[in-house]
């Protein structure tokens, strides 16, 4: 009971500093008001404005991240991209292929396998029959399996591509070629590039957040947040369930906020006269900077704190506040995007069924994993249709690539386990939200789900697809570097027409 | 600062002005009414802007290019030339620029070029449509002596004029700006200033009172600077960052390799000011210099920080390739500030370099023996001193009971255990694999093929090899299962992977091994073995004499070094040498025509005598004829004092990169670096530091900015944030907590929970401990997946690719670092232990310490009362909560007072000053 009490006293306390923080910065602001740069704000009582300065900034030469129109009418205003970090099988969750059942156990025929080279299968393997049971759903009559019972009641919110192809099969590549528009290390992710191109509407969070679960972080590492050659301000920020929700976040122990306060208010009135020394405009940019990273410490906890959430909340995504899970960050997805974050990015580990072990088959260990993915996806979705913010918040889900309707029979060699190796020639993925059509399948594979034979999708296509609901132009949208404007769809990328709304 | 005063020596305006007259005149003498319009800088940039994209390297729409001369003015799809030399009129480009049709006007559905662009293109036509090229590709030519005086406001003995001839060139450009220098800096601040810029770390005390007390001038502390070995710290930062240098390998798995060796190399190379040319020839090349040097070994190491993918599923040669293409394109980056991954793919679109010269380059890179092995092979083994003289012993009984020639080729095999045949080029497997696509494993009872193998007619194989099985028996014969025997054996369990000598059946030419192992109480399929690699050496001779007992031993022991090593680049041996060919579209699986190793026709000329190799190359990089190298070095040197390059697009000096700002300047520099400084990177910095350009104060005015926002003409000092490994070095170096010990592998300080999160790669960060937790920030491990989190957040590269410059950024996270992370918290703490120290009664006294202790000033009212004011703050806090007291002192494992505690929260605010984390 104490300790409830206390934590009540400290709530309120929070919130009345809060509150006394803002009020302060107002007061900066009305003192400043009218002039172009509102976000800038001294400590009260320095009676110098940014207007006074006489310097001709734009808003982004203070802060890099502050919000721009984009060039054309955007669809979406947030992202939120959900990476199954290992590869999903779509053929046990989104590509029906009775005929594969039929085949099951038989040699795979060898026209299937001429002149195609895979990670782990040598020599011929046989076929593997899906291994979840297929039915269809909604008005638009997708096929979902019952890997995904939840999911299935969403079919009509979603779009699916199930011809989507990438030229790469090892997880670095494909994940880079997936996140960054190239196999090799070095470029800037899709969302650096969007919050390069937009800013981000919340300055007191990052513009762009990255979650993880599974345990790991991505094969490709920290790589596919990176912001390549793009300023580093646009690389992704990693928030996390334990420790400092973002690194060095909290407080020294023993400092109160109190103090810290008192702190960044001496660093900002010395930087204020340093300013009237020097005049560079860059000790304007590192005052504003100083002001965001204090109330970023107050907003980012918050928002990265799910206990508070309604129980009903907490049934829906089947959270578990205080571990790291992916159920657990499609809420704090959710939380963010409505807090004005501009793209969230989720990675989930432990997708890689090459039936090496139980956790690694195709049908223990992926139905498992499936479970923990299915019930957080579906209610991020309906979370977010029920409080009006699918219709500008954009969703895609995916792996790096898709898996063989073959069993792997890694060097040659017979496994103990059901499994598929990587595959790029075929997968499912799915977008919902902000422009894109509902209720719409759009490709079609082979009979085994080897092949996409309609509407095939490339890795670009998708890209452009993405850039254009942010309000982009893929082909303009560029950057210069060594001496070459760069893209992110590089020389390629057609836009997915037929799943636009 | 003042804006021009316009003081300038009017006989001078009037001299130019009456220099200019005669120009004209004579310009209009000589070309009747009109001046000859130069093609690289009126034409081409017309032509790049208006033109290229579409008739340029990739598109050439209608068969027309402005790429290449000869294309220009080759006839087109309509079987006639767009461009008629002489005739304007009569030309097809100047038809279409003026065409009243939508249809035929160029540029097609774009704005149509200005009739000034036309009138200029029309004129150059007539003149002969003279073709040029652009600035970068012409040789550095020697600059014309400099004696005039530039007045540059000030100086050391109030004379108000500099001879160095960098403020000419820059008073120049001034005064055409109608700008003026800004007066000298602070000395302090500009000994602060030259010695964050030279040494990456503020003034020591010692050279701070030589320097107030006027013992040594600007220039002795320049000098002094540049001889501390801080100096080499500093710098290698700069080109680690070119070289890509990382502890881990890249990719999924990025596991650690050692490549600190080569970084010891680098700041040992600037502390030793080591000529540039040097430098260069040894990274690029060290490996084909006679008699290498071990410290020229380690220097190839330059270019196998290239990555290494371990992930399973991957192909080898896939990978190898990738990093001689990364090599390719990282040496014209670094060295020429040219963009070759264009021209991987295509004709580079604008600069005029073709297709196939990407892979005559590649050429030269494609013969090292690294084949993207797990073990990183070949590496350079470090021996001891006692190792070495070991192997001395070995050496000389070869030259004795062989040749000298012998020697060599066994002093080279132990140095880097080169040449042999990595187990993962084995093929046609029956009943064997390989094992996660590294190693061949072959079963009981199973076979495999290494084919086009040359065991120079050797009569022993070293075989490194595992395995876990006993009673197998190996056979392996020339060419197939029923070919000749060449070596039986049998192998049995080992402990690990063991190197094992076996006699062979000697042999010429290439043949194909075909191994074989029998295996009969195995049935499963189990590997037998598991092989790595197989070289071909001769047995020891002088099997009979005295000693030889000894001298067998040493070498099986320096065989299975296991110490220090390092990967290396090694040239393949003629018989393993591989060719190369165009890759169509990029694409490695899709080769064209074959190509020689040759370089790029547009820039200078290869000489015969130098070696069609790595080495020719280097040399080819540094001949004084090649365009791009000095321009290049100067450019990013002058861009490191001044945060923006003479050239500000660093990475290019092509076609499309900006204009120089100062050309003369830029010449001038690079001329002088070759001929005069002999690529001595010191000289060439001494100078720059000690211009009255740099020395200006960094002060701007609203009025100046306004003028020139980005320094471009340097009316004022350089001011700009220290780089991610500067802001930690000079918190520690402050506060007393900085070590100076140099090299060795790298440390890993403090870092939060929960970082390292690699799939596949059991390795963790062990924290440093000891004066290696406060290590320079270039001795801090990188892991290229994962690197050090608040240098990220500082903008460091995580060095996957070559970078020639980090832009720098301004984010709330970077304040959170300064504010937060422990090490700045412990910085503090020990910082303010001094500022307590100075009067325990008066704590404004240790406050304005503190601050002068920073930035070398005095502090101001506002500042300290500011300060105090925080400092009463926090002790009031503290003296009334001793709980938050006890917290705070908890992580410091120091004595607890109120006192200092709240000096520590004002040591806090010090350390994140603007001023503090900005060269003055």
């Amino acid at each position: 009971m104490q300790s409830l009490d206390r934590m009540l006293a400290e709530f309120a306390k929070q919130k009345l500093e809060k509150q006394t923080r803002r009020h302060f910065l107002m007061d900066c602001v009305a003192k400043v008001g009218g002039l172009a740069m509102a976000p800038l704000m001294f400590g009260c009582g320095t009676g110098t404005s940014a207007g006074s300065t006489g310097l001709n900034l734009s808003q982004r030469d203070l802060n890099p991240l502050s919000p721009l129109p984009p060039p054309y009418g955007a669809k979406a205003k947030s992202i939120i991209y959900l990476h199954m970090a290992g590869a999903p099988s779509q053929l046990e969750l989104f590509d029906y292929k009775p005929e594969l059942a039929k085949y099951h156990n038989q040699p795979a025929p060898q026209s299937l396998l001429e002149g195609k080279k895979f990670a782990f299968i040598r020599g011929t393997p046989n076929l593997l029959g899906p291994q979840a049971n297929f039915s269809q759903h909604g008005e638009s009559g997708a096929w979902i399996s019952d890997f995904m019972p939840h999911f299935q009641k969403l079919a009509d919110e979603v779009s699916f591509l199930k011809a989507v192809h990438t030229d790469q099969f090892n997880h670095g590549p494909a994940q880079l070629l997936m996140q960054t528009g190239s196999a090799r290390l070095g470029r800037p992710s899709i969302g650096s590039w969007v919050t390069y191109g937009l800013g981000t509407e919340n300055q007191n969070l990052p513009g762009f957040v990255v979650l993880t679960s599974g345990g790991k972080t991505p094969d490709a590492g920290k790589s596919v947040w990176g912001s390549g050659f793009l300023p580093s301000v646009y690389q992704g920020v990693q928030c996390r369930s334990k420790g400092d929700p973002v690194l060095y976040l909290d407080d020294p122990v023993g400092m109160s906020r109190n103090l810290k306060k008192n702190v960044i208010d001496a660093i900002n009135t010395v930087n204020k006269e340093e300013f009237d020394a020097y005049g560079d405009p860059e000790i304007l940019a590192r005052i504003n900077q100083y002001e965001m990273a204090y109330r970023m410490q107050i907003e980012v906890p918050e928002v990265m704190n799910i206990n508070d959430e309604p129980k009903a909340v907490h049934e829906l995504y089947g959270t578990n506040p205080g571990t790291e899970s992916f159920a657990n960050n499609c809420l704090l997805a959710r939380k963010l995007v409505e807090k004005g974050v501009r793209f969230v990015q989720l990675y989930d580990w432990g997708w890689d069924t090459h039936g090496t072990d139980h956790d690694g088959s195709i049908d223990m260990g992926l139905r498992n994993k499936c479970r923990e993915m299915d019930r957080p996806v579906s209610a991020l979705l309906l979370d977010l249709k029920q409080r009006g913010m699918l219709e500008d918040t954009l969703v895609v889900w995916g792996g790096e690539f898709g898996r063989t309707p073959m069993q792997e029979n890694r060097e040659g060699k017979t496994q103990s386990f059901l499994g598929r190796d990587h595959h790029g020639d075929a997968f499912t993925m799915w977008m919902a939200g902000g422009g894109i059509k509902p209720g719409v399948t759009y490709g079609r594979t082979d009979d085994f789900g080897f092949s996409g034979i309609e509407d095939k999708v490339s890795v670009h296509d998708i890209h452009a697809t993405i850039l254009h609901l942010m309000g982009f132009d893929h082909e303009e949208f560029t950057y210069e570097f060594q001496g070459r404007p760069f893209r992110l769809t590089d020389v390629e990328g057609e836009l997915i027409n037929k799943i636009l709304a | 600062m003042v804006i021009h005063p316009k003081k300038m020596n009017n006989l001078k305006i009037a001299g130019f002005l009456t220099l200019a007259i005669i120009i004209t005149i004579a310009g209009f003498m000589i070309f009747g009414q009109e001046k000859e319009v130069d093609f690289s800088t009126q034409i081409k940039p017309i032509l790049n802007k208006n033109c290229i994209s579409c008739h340029g390297g990739v598109k050439k729409s209608g068969g027309f290019s402005v790429l290449f001369e000869e294309e220009a003015f080759a006839n087109t799809q309509s079987g006639h030339p767009a461009i008629i030399p002489g005739d304007p009129n009569g030309s097809e480009m100047i038809r279409r620029l003026t065409s009243n049709d939508p249809e035929v006007r160029m540029p097609y559905e774009r704005t149509p070029l200005s009739p000034e662009e036309i009138d200029l293109l029309k004129t150059w036509i007539k003149q002969g449509a003279k073709w040029g090229e652009h600035w970068a590709y012409d040789p550095v030519q020697a600059p014309e002596t400099i004696t005039q005086k530039t007045s540059a406001g000030f100086s050391p003995d109030n004379n108000p004029t500099s001879t160095n001839t960098i403020d000419f060139y820059v008073g120049q450009k001034l005064e055409e700006h109608e700008l003026a220098f800004s007066k000298e800096e602070q000395p302090l601040k500009l000994l602060r200033r030259a010695a964050l810029d030279i040494t990456g770390l503020p003034p020591t005390a010692e050279l701070v009172d030589q320097f107030t007390s006027q013992e040594i001038s600007y220039e002795q502390a320049v000098d002094k600077l540049l001889s501390a070995p801080t100096f080499g710290e500093k710098w290698a930062t700069w080109w680690l960052d070119l070289a890509r240098y990382a502890d881990t390998k890249g990719y999924e798995r990025d596991v650690s390799r050692t490549m600190w060796p080569y970084r010891d190399y680098v700041i040992r190379a600037f502390n030793d000011d080591k000529p540039f040319d040097e430098f260069t020839i040894e990274q690029l090349a060290g490996d084909l210099l006679p008699n290498p040097t071990e410290d020229q070994l380690a220097a190839t190491a330059f270019h196998r920080n290239t990555m290494n993918n371990d992930e399973g599923g991957t192909n080898d040669e896939e990978f190898r390739v990738a990093a001689v293409l990364d090599r390719v394109g990282t040496t014209y980056e670094v060295w020429q500030s040219t963009t070759m991954a264009c021209v991987q793919c295509h004709s580079h679109p604008y600069d005029p370099i073709r297709h196939e010269e990407f892979y005559e380059s590649a050429a030269f890179f494609n013969n090292s023996r690294d084949e993207d092995t797990h073990d990183e092979e070949p590496r350079l083994r470090f021996y001891s001193p006692e190792e070495k003289s070991e192997i001395e012993s070995v050496l000389s009984w070869v030259k004795e009971n062989e040749s000298s020639k012998a020697a060599t080729e066994r002093k080279n095999f132990l140095t880097y255990l080169e040449p042999k045949y990595p187990s993962h080029n084995a093929v046609d497997f029956d009943n064997a694999e390989l094992i996660d696509t590294k190693w061949l494993g072959i079963q009981a009872n199973g076979s495999a093929y290494l084919r086009k193998v040359d065991t120079r007619g050797s009569d022993q194989m070293l075989m490194y090899y595992g395995s876990g099985l006993d009673g197998s028996k190996m056979t392996i014969r020339n060419g197939g299962p029923t070919g000749e025997i060449l070596a039986e054996f049998p192998i049995n369990k080992t402990k690990g992977d063991i190197t094992r000598a076996i006699p062979l059946k000697p042999v010429t030419g290439l043949i194909d091994l075909y191994l074989e192992v029998e295996n009969t109480r195995v049935t499963s399929d189990q590997n037998a073995a598991k092989f790595v690699w197989f070289a071909f050496v001769p047995s020891l001779a002088g099997k009979d004499k005295p000693g030889f007992k000894d001298v067998q031993n040493t070498w099986e022991t320096a065989l299975n070094f296991r110490g220090t090593r390092l990967p290396i680049l090694i040239e393949n041996p003629s018989y393993m040498a591989r060719e190369t060919h165009v890759f169509e579209r990029g694409n490695w699986m899709t080769l064209g025509e074959k190509v020689n190793p040759e370089t790029p026709k547009i820039l200078n000329n290869w000489n015969p005598e130098w070696p069609s190799n790595r080495l020719g190359f280097a040399y080819w990089l540094m001949d004084k004829e090649n365009p791009l190298t000095s321009r290049t070095l100067v450019n990013r040197v002058w861009d490191q004092l001044f945060g923006r390059g003479i050239v500000s697009s660093l990475e290019d000096m092509g076609t499309q990169s900006d204009p120089p700002s100062h050309p003369e300047l830029l010449d001038y520099l690079a001329w002088k670096t070759m001929n005069d400084y002999d690529w001595s990177m010191k000289s060439l910095i001494r100078e720059i530091v000690t211009s009255a350009t740099y020395r200006q104060s960094s002060a701007l005015s609203a009025e100046l900015f306004k003028l020139d926002p980005q320094n471009k003409w340097y009316a004022r000092g350089p001011r700009f944030r220290l780089n991610a490994e500067q802001v930690r070095d000079q918190a520690l170096a402050v506060s007393g907590l900085l070590s100076d010990k140099m090299y060795g592998p790298g440390v890993k300080p403090h870092q939060p929970e929960g970082i390292w999160q690699t799939v596949y790669n059991g390795e963790s960060w062990n924290e440093s401990m000891g004066e290696d937790a406060h290590r320079r920030g270039i001795y801090t491990f990188l892991k290229r997946t994962s690197p050090y989190p608040s240098f990220i957040s500082f903008d460091a590269a995580s060095r996957e690719v070559c970078l020639s410059r980090r832009i720098v950024t301004n984010t709330p996270l970077q304040a959170l670092v300064t504010l937060n992370d422990p090490v700045y918290l412990e910085a503090a703490y020990y910082l303010a232990e001094d500022m307590v120290k100075q009067d325990a009664d008066k704590p404004e006294k240790g406050i304005a310490y503190g601050y002068e202790k920073l930035v070398l000033n005095p502090i101001t009212e506002v500042k300290l009362e500011t300060l105090s004011t925080l400092y009463e703050e926090a002790l009031a806090e503290y003296k009334s909560d001793p709980e938050s007291l006890v917290a705070f002192f908890d992580i410091k494992d120091k004595s607890t007072n109120p006192e200092q505690a709240a000096m520590s929260v004002v040591a806090n605010a010090l350390l994140n000053m603007d001023e503090f984390l900005t060269k003055p």
